[in-house]
């Protein structure tokens, strides 16, 4: 799975596994290296999903003809 | 039978009688409040539903049209106390008085538990609450979805968490009545609804109450409704105390609505900092694997065999020359490729003080190919010197460089049986007298004896 489609959890697994797999003495320099760099990509994607939600708040309504429309929430003004 | 024949009085038909009376009672009980305990409950193809209100002396026909029972919060069974509201009718074909029952509802804590006893024993058994189907709740949900009454104080707690934990949450409110008869088939429609615009996680939230408060939440409708949503809920009603069904259904039970905001999203600086922690980790563990690596390449340039390639020369001093550059070519690209290949490690670790270290190390190879080569050419040189010296002593003892300066060599039959004075000889015997560049036959004629002085040799 490329690792720009992995889900926040499926990442953190990953990275877990990483590094119990570099922790492993028997691996080689060269597959380390290719682990390291996963790991790097993977902390980063984390990172990345972090801060990609957009922060907002909304109310959710069905409209007269059965349409869902949303609009801005303003929790003062509800009231 | 004269008495009766008052003129006031009407004479009615058994149908005019009947429909004044339900008129009448209709007028007079139209809006009432009957409470009672069931008795005779009778739910013909789940359509209306018959039953008898009884008290301790008397008892009443009651009917609940389908219409009216298909919102009730909750099953009417035998033996439940329940209030019903609704009005007086009669039943004209027999002449029968009854209540006709609009709404419903149990009374008193004991028949409330018993009907969510029942529901929650029912469900149960259909494995509703079974572990296997509860959906995980995403660590980073795009779009939360709740079901509340935007009302309450509940929204304002929730939102408070969440912008505590994760600044740039995205919520999808959707606005339910909590309580009433109509609220459980709101949040039902409120599932549908937050499902279908698309969220990755719903929230259904209210603040504490009593269980007839919380009722909108024991119905078996919603557990349906969850259950059966493909979006995995949250179910967050009332204090910590408080159990509803939908806490049962739900793929998470939240004590309370303050804690479904810590559940739905993770903590974006605890996460961020656990992040920073494994990537250090990683970092770490990837510098000490390279430092083992360069360990290795240290010994194996510091082999006795790559540090005094002398020791090879002497077996091949013939074609030292060639072997010299061969052994330091080949020398000189196994260090290279050892520290290409390290210093693209370090490279790619990619950071301040590992690339010191790359060039310290890179120095210390370097100075090692200096020292290697110089200690090359010294041996060379010794080698060669060595052998000139050798040479010159050869030449110095040589027998035939001696013959070409002049002096002979005399012998009798054998080279190794010279003659070193002239007893050794008689008169006429044949003798060989070797020079410089062939031997002489010759027989001796006579013999002179003359003893040379010693520093003869050097006045010549």
């Amino acid at each position: 799975m490329k690792i720009e489609k992995m889900s926040f959890e499926q990442s953190i697994d990953k990275l877990e596994e990483i590094v119990k797999e570099l922790e492993n003495e028997n691996i080689s320099l060269e597959e380390s290296m290719e682990k390291f760099e996963a790991g790097i990509k993977l902390s980063s994607n984390c990172l990345k999903k972090l801060n990609e939600a957009e922060g907002k708040i909304e109310k959710l309504t069905r409209s007269k003809d059965g349409k869902l429309v949303t609009g801005e929430l303003d929790l003062e003004k509800e009231k | 039978m004269e008495d009766h024949k008052n003129l006031d009085s009407k004479i009615y038909t058994v149908s005019e009688l009947n429909s004044n009376i339900r008129k009448n009672l209709e007028y007079s009980y139209s809006d009432i409040w009957l409470e009672g305990e069931v008795s005779n409950f009778y739910f013909p193809d789940k359509k209306h539903m018959y039953f008898d209100l009884k008290d301790e002396k008397s008892k009443i026909r009651v009917v609940m049209f389908h219409n009216n029972n298909r919102n009730l919060l909750f099953d009417i069974e035998e033996g439940l106390h329940i209030l019903v509201s609704g009005y007086i009718s009669v039943y004209e074909k027999r002449g029968e008085y009854q209540m006709i029952a609009l709404n419903a509802r149990p009374v008193g804590r004991g028949s409330l538990l018993l009907a969510f006893e029942h529901l929650k024993e029912k469900l149960e058994k259909k494995g509703y609450f079974d572990s296997k189907y509860k959906k995980n709740i995403p660590i980073i949900p795009g779009r939360i979805g709740i079901a509340t009454s935007i009302g309450g104080a509940v929204i304002k707690d929730i939102i408070s968490v969440l912008e505590r934990r994760f600044k740039n949450f995205h919520l999808v409110l959707r606005d339910v009545n909590v309580q009433g008869i109509t609220s459980s088939d709101e949040i039902c429609s409120a599932i549908d609804d937050l499902s279908e615009y698309g969220v990755d996680v719903i929230i259904l939230a209210r603040g504490g109450g009593s269980l007839e408060d919380l009722w909108a939440f024991n119905t078996e409708k919603l557990a349906d409704k969850i259950f059966n949503c493909a979006v995995p809920v949250i179910s967050a009603v009332g204090h910590e105390t408080d159990y509803t069904i939908s806490d049962f259904v739900a793929d998470k039970r939240a004590a309370t609505p303050s804690v479904a905001g810590e559940i739905v999203i993770l903590n974006k600086a605890e996460a961020a900092a656990n992040l920073k922690e494994i990537n250090k980790k990683i970092r770490n563990l990837i510098k000490s694997k390279i430092s083992i690596y360069k360990r290795e390449v240290d010994f194996l340039i510091n082999r006795r065999v790559f540090r005094r390639p002398g020791i090879l020369l002497d077996r091949f001093n013939q074609a030292a020359g060639e072997v010299r550059i061969r052994l330091i070519e080949y020398i000189k690209k196994i260090i290279k490729t050892k520290e290409e290949t390290v210093s693209e490690y370090y490279r790619r670790v990619d950071e301040k003080n590992i690339l010191k270290k790359v060039y310290t190390f890179k120095m210390k190879i370097d100075n090692i190919d200096i020292k290697m080569i110089s200690s090359i050419k010294n041996h060379l040189r010794s080698q060669k010197n060595r052998l000139k010296q050798m040479l010159k002593e050869l030449q110095d003892k040589n027998p035939v460089a001696v013959l070409s300066r002049g002096f002979a060599l005399i012998y009798k039959d054998k080279v190794d049986k010279n003659i070193k004075g002239i007893d050794e000889v008689k008169i006429d015997q044949k003798v060989r007298i070797m020079l410089g560049d062939g031997v002489l036959k010759a027989r001796i004629f006579d013999k002179i004896y003359k003893k040379l002085e010693l520093g003869y040799k050097n006045e010549n």
